[in-house]
């Protein structure tokens, strides 16, 4: 049996390294800022979203973006609709509202899909009618100074 | 071969709590030999295989097994050395095949290496060649595929019994193995423990019905209250007044 | 494809791996409440080894199956001794206590000018390796389930193979396996062991997915989540922790009405479950029935065929 096992696994790694592409420095380096507000239908959220380049700091305008959400306390298993955000004129600005299934915290998924691909994580505590910062969210030492 | 002695308990003593299960049984099982194991219900009969076979630690004395002290091994070891069993309530594994359950069982040390290798390795072929037989000898080559918990029980009896042969035992421990049997069944059970003594097996039987092992037993052992009160041939072993008294309940020789 | 359905793939297949992490627990008759420690310990195994080392993700993920699996055997050594509840309980300590070590962890690196790594509470952020690389969601997914099948195909091998047997053997009676010569507790390692590896890849392939994690998303629930598949799925066969996977992911989310009660739906299933199919949907006896039918239809060279009734034909 181990026998088997092991050349299964030798196999799988070789098409594994096989299609694995190189690493290519990222050019642009997405920030987001995030302020959502309750909208009128219970778990629905208006949400405004600031683009940046975290390299220039300048906006990022142009992309579509996707906004999706997962429950950090409950990884992978509610899965929200990812819904296609609006850009606003204000460069860089983007508009979206989303349906959550229940109050607590959710970690956003900002899916940047344009000139390059990027992801942004900003975890949000979603009440009936706020929302604020996370739980467990502390800001690390060493980005205070 | 010849004289042998395969089993060796010296002293061997279990108590749980207060009471004294078995109390300083010696005894010797030569090779080759089938030896008998009868008494009272309680006597501690089971309480012995389970002592050989290492279910529970000692209280005192020594298992010798070949001549070695195998007091502190584990089950698992003991089964590798050549010790298997059979059990009163019929144990198997359900949701197994019958030919699984022989398959799992075979753990001499060279079947292991035999059924190391994956099939298509060229492993485990003597093996299964094995297990065939196995189900031949034991008239179960037409449930091979059949989860052994939907055997009849008959069916399910044969099968421990094969399964206890599966690792190639030096001895072998019958526990009450014609409990429930029918008078046919019992006849057959005879010959296959004659025909396994033939190939060499060692056997220790316990057993009520007492036909059967006054039929196949070359000596018989008696038990009662934990300690052995007598041995020898079925004929002297019968004749014995302190037998009667144990079976009979009675202190006098009435 | 649509996004959604990529994404709603992608956490099923992810989630896949520490169910059957736990089914090969549950084989050995084992109830393990700890599975999520080694999926998050894959995790954060896997996104060091590619945010802050710059490893390819293949051999990330075999580092954090392999990390995975060497903690799983280092906790089962000790623990695998206790049975049934007692069990349990310290497998649940066990990844509680490590969820608490990722909430002190701090290992951060400064990489392109900013700080990357493991943050204590606050998560592990930009894992981006997928962004870098410009593998697609859809390439990700695709990824996730090759690795899906191979697991798989291994699995079915295993329960064709003795070990296989075995396993079960002492998932039914582990007194009776060792009184036929099986060492119990060298297999029980060798399972928790197989269960740390494979719970490790998920962790390692979930890491990627989301690009964010932390500690808390590796908590108790997810545990017993992973517990369940195979109890609700069935213990017949790898299949079976799939299919309950497929019942929590699949169907109770494509219920959109049931969204926020869909956790007590799922539990009442799970208890209803345990009463009238104590083994799972797919349990040993539905596998035995199918695998005959199988035999029947396409009987293998060599096989003696059977009849209904189990006369040769």
């Amino acid at each position: 049996m181990m026998t088997t096992s092991w050349r299964f696994a030798v196999i799988m790694m070789l098409a594994f390294m096989l299609f694995h592409p190189q690493t290519v420095l990222a050019q642009v380096r997405a920030k987001a800022e995030v302020d959502c507000q309750p909208a009128a239908e219970k778990l629905q959220y208006d949400c405004i979203i600031k683009l940046t380049n975290s390299r220039t700091n300048e906006q990022l305008a142009g992309f579509d973006l996707m906004v999706g959400a997962d429950m950090p306390s409950m990884p992978a298993m509610h899965n929200v609709r990812p819904v296609k955000a609006d850009e606003d004129q204000e460069k860089g600005t983007y508009k979206a509202r989303i349906v959550l299934e229940m109050y607590g915290d959710w970690a956003l998924h900002l899916d940047l899909i344009g000139p390059v691909r990027d992801r942004v994580v900003k975890v949000l505590r979603f009440e009936r009618d706020r929302v604020g910062e996370p739980t467990s969210a502390q800001t690390p030492a060493h980005q205070r100074h | 071969m010849g004289n042998a002695k395969v089993l060796e308990l010296h002293g061997l003593t279990k108590h749980f709590g207060g009471v004294r299960a078995v109390d300083g049984v010696d005894l010797t099982v030569a090779s080759g030999e089938i030896l008998g194991l009868i008494g009272p219900n309680g006597s501690g009969k089971s309480t012995i295989v389970n002592l050989i076979c290492g279910l529970f630690p000692l209280t005192a004395g020594r298992v010798l097994f070949g001549g070695a002290d195998i007091s502190e091994l584990p089950p698992h070891t003991r089964v590798a050395l050549g010790i298997t069993r059979t059990f009163q309530n019929i144990r198997l594994f359900g949701q197994l095949t019958v030919w699984q359950n022989l398959w799992v069982a075979q753990n001499s040390g060279e079947q292991r290496k035999q059924n190391f290798l994956p099939r298509w390795l060229g492993g485990s072929k003597g093996a299964r060649a094995e297990i065939d037989r196995m189900l031949e000898f034991f008239d179960l080559g037409h449930k091979r595929d059949e989860l052994a918990g939907n055997l009849a029980f008959g069916e399910q009896r044969r099968l421990e019994f094969a399964r206890a042969l599966a690792a190639r035992p030096a001895l072998l421990l019958l526990d009450e193995p014609a409990a429930g049997m029918n008078a046919e069944e019992i006849e057959q059970l005879d010959s296959r423990i004659r025909k396994m003594r033939q190939n060499g097996v060692t056997v220790l039987l316990i057993e009520h019905h007492m036909e059967l092992v006054m039929s196949v037993a070359d000596r018989i052992a008696v038990l009662n209250f934990g300690q052995k009160i007598a041995e020898g041939t079925a004929s002297a072993v019968q004749s014995n007044p302190v037998v009667r008294d144990a079976y009979l309940g009675t202190t006098t020789g009435a | 494809m649509d996004d959604y359905l990529i994404g709603v793939l992608s956490n099923i297949g992810v989630i896949s791996f520490i169910a059957l992490s736990a089914y090969v627990l549950l084989l050995t008759g084992e109830i393990s409440f700890g599975q999520q420690a080694f999926f998050a310990i894959g995790a954060y195994a896997a996104g060091i080894a590619t945010a802050l080392w710059g490893w390819p993700l293949a051999a990330a993920i075999v580092w954090g199956a392999a990390i995975g699996a060497g903690s799983a055997i280092l906790v089962g050594v000790p623990t695998l001794r206790l049975h049934g509840l007692y069990f349990a309980i310290a497998t649940l300590a066990f990844a509680e206590m490590v969820r608490i070590l990722f909430e002190l962890l701090r290992y951060q690196v400064l990489i392109d000018g900013e700080w990357v790594g493991p943050n204590g509470a606050d998560g592990f952020r930009n894992i981006r390796y997928i962004f870098e690389n410009d593998i697609s969601s859809l390439q990700f997914m695709i990824l996730i389930y090759a690795v899906l099948v191979a697991t798989l195909s291994m699995f079915l091998l295993l329960e064709r193979s003795r070990l296989g047997v075995i396993f079960r053997m002492i998932g039914e009676d582990e007194t009776l396996a060792g009184l036929q010569g099986i060492s119990v507790a060298r297999h029980k390692v060798l399972a928790a062991g197989i269960g740390g590896a494979l719970a490790g890849i998920g962790g390692g392939l979930y890491a990627h997915l989301t690009t964010y994690i932390e500690p808390r998303s590796f908590d108790v629930m997810l545990g017993v989540h992973s517990l369940a598949y195979g109890l609700i799925g069935g213990l017949g066969t790898a299949f079976g922790p799939l299919l309950g996977v497929l019942i929590d992911i699949g169907l109770l989310e494509a219920i959109r009405a049931l969204a926020g009660y869909r956790m007590i739906i799922f539990g009442g299933l799970v208890a209803i479950l345990l009463i009238i199919r104590p083994r799972g949907l797919l349990d040993e006896k539905l596998v035995h029935k199918i695998g005959r039918m199988w035999r029947l239809i396409l009987p293998r060279g060599g096989r003696v065929k059977l009849g209904p009734s189990g006369e040769k034909i």
